[in-house]
């Protein structure tokens, strides 16, 4: 008898085909799927780990403009600040400049009528002395007579007083 | 390396083909048989003999193992190659299989239901390059049905015996004697289903082309001398026909057995009381524990 019949049972058999089937799930599991599932479970922490770092990336960017556009409000601010002061500033000096100008326009001015002053009153003295000399000197010639400065000096000068008032 | 890899994976079956036209002797006319069998170890329990069917699977395991290597070597995260591809879309394929058959609990059987698969397609389509399929041999499906069998058992076993023997008066309790039949019959209708399947696909071939050949003999037998003895009409049908008694009949009979394993092992066990029996004998430990460095203490 060279074949098996059709159906024939044999334990060693059954035995063998079923360490077959485990040592081909032994090999299946050893060569084919620990192999795979590592590769797949690698790729996605992989995945996972580009992910995180995009989303650091946006964070970190993110945060510099942030840190720019606050920067940029502050120096808008300061520029602001800066214009002001000088403005004020410039406001400051130009008030004082024209009040320093103004007190020396009028302290010139007072000079100027104090001078006046001063010299039409010279004038006044001068001429008055002029008429003084010139009354007495014709007086003198008039009267035809020595005249005694000292007893008519109180009639001369109150003539001159009357001079003053009209004059 | 990639190229070696395959072409050892080619190599069982060349080999395959080389050991049966070198040490099986052509049957000629309607022979329906078994495996043949090369030789015999001496062994209690009727001795084991080494048979075509035995050969035929080694060489379909190594085919595979090789197939295996020639897929997963040289796996990348980046810029994958299609064997990688391959190799992914068969590991996500039968994990999702399982995942939905079986539940999380399961998913250590993703290489198992896998091997069954592949060895048992694989063994179905030996016919399609001329070997003996050793899925036609009840004694290797018989095996691989045992296995399930010895599984299912270990699942109902793992909430406990008291639980394993009750559920064998489940709906009520003089039902036993039938669920006791129906537990042994499992395996074996498993067993029986699919060597059938195969080996009437084989015998059918073998009766399609025998009446070819008969037919052709009958048509052409005028012909003079060799030209008039040649079977013409064996030559296309039989290919059609055997896309579906071997391809399709192989890869469906493989998935059912598949399929049926991973109802039958989900189905029996007791999820719920295992879970809480986990649940108390963790308590108990906690409970020892705290025990323990109280009394330490």
């Amino acid at each position: 008898m060279n074949n098996l019949d059709v159906i024939s049972l044999n334990i060693w058999q059954i035995i063998i085909s079923l360490l077959n089937l485990v040592i081909l799930f032994l090999l299946f599991r050893k060569f084919l799927f620990e192999p795979v599932k590592k590769v797949i479970a690698k790729r996605q922490t992989e995945v996972e780990s580009v992910y995180d770092k995009a989303a650091k990336a946006q964070d970190e960017a993110d945060e510099l403009k942030s840190s720019w556009e606050s920067k940029m409000k502050t120096a808008q601010d300061e520029a602001d600040k800066i214009v002001k002061e000088a403005t004020e500033k410039a406001d400051r000096r130009n008030e004082v400049m024209l009040y320093e100008s103004r007190e020396k326009a009028e302290s010139i001015i007072r000079k100027a009528k104090a001078d006046a002053e001063r010299s039409k009153a010279d004038a006044e003295e001068y001429i008055r002395k002029e008429i003084i000399d010139v009354s007495a000197a014709m007086t003198e010639q008039i009267l035809a007579r020595e005249i005694n400065m000292d007893d008519h000096k109180d009639l001369i000068d109150g003539f001159i007083d009357n001079l003053d008032g009209s004059v | 390396m990639t190229v070696l890899l395959l072409i050892l994976s080619i190599i069982p079956l060349i080999a395959g083909i080389l050991i049966k036209v070198l040490y099986v002797p052509a049957s000629e006319g309607i022979d329906i048989s078994g495996a043949h069998i090369f030789f015999t170890i001496d062994l209690p329990l009727g001795g084991l003999p080494i048979t075509e069917s035995q050969v035929n699977s080694w060489l379909v395991i190594l085919s595979l193992f090789f197939f295996c290597l020639f897929l997963t070597h040289g796996l990348k995260t980046k810029n994958m190659s299609r064997r990688q591809i391959i190799a992914e879309w068969i590991v996500n394929t039968v994990d999702n299989l399982v995942k939905t058959n079986m539940g999380e609990f399961f998913m250590g059987f993703g290489p198992f239901i896998a091997a069954m698969l592949g060895l048992s397609a694989c063994s179905s389509l030996l016919t399609l390059i001329g070997l003996f399929p050793p899925t036609s041999d009840i004694n290797v499906t018989g095996g691989w049905a045992l296995l399930t069998f010895i599984l299912i058992t270990y699942y109902k076993f793992k909430a406990g015996p008291l639980i394993y023997i009750k559920s064998f008066g489940d709906p009520v309790p003089f039902l036993a004697p039938l669920n006791i039949i129906s537990e042994v019959a499992t395996p074996i209708s498993m067993a029986f289903r699919h060597y059938g399947n195969v080996l009437s696909g084989s015998i059918i071939s073998i009766l399609i082309a025998n009446l070819l050949t008969n037919v052709s003999k009958m048509i052409f037998g005028f012909l003079p001398g060799y030209l008039g003895g040649f079977p013409y009409l064996r030559v296309g049908l039989p290919a059609i026909l055997s896309i579906y008694f071997d391809l399709f009949s192989g890869a469906l009979q493989a998935f059912i057995f598949a399929m049926l394993t991973m109802l039958y092992v989900s189905g029996g066990f007791p999820e719920d009381e295992y879970f809480k029996r986990k649940r108390i004998k963790e308590a108990k430990k906690k409970q020892q524990v705290i025990e323990n460095t109280n009394g330490g203490v």
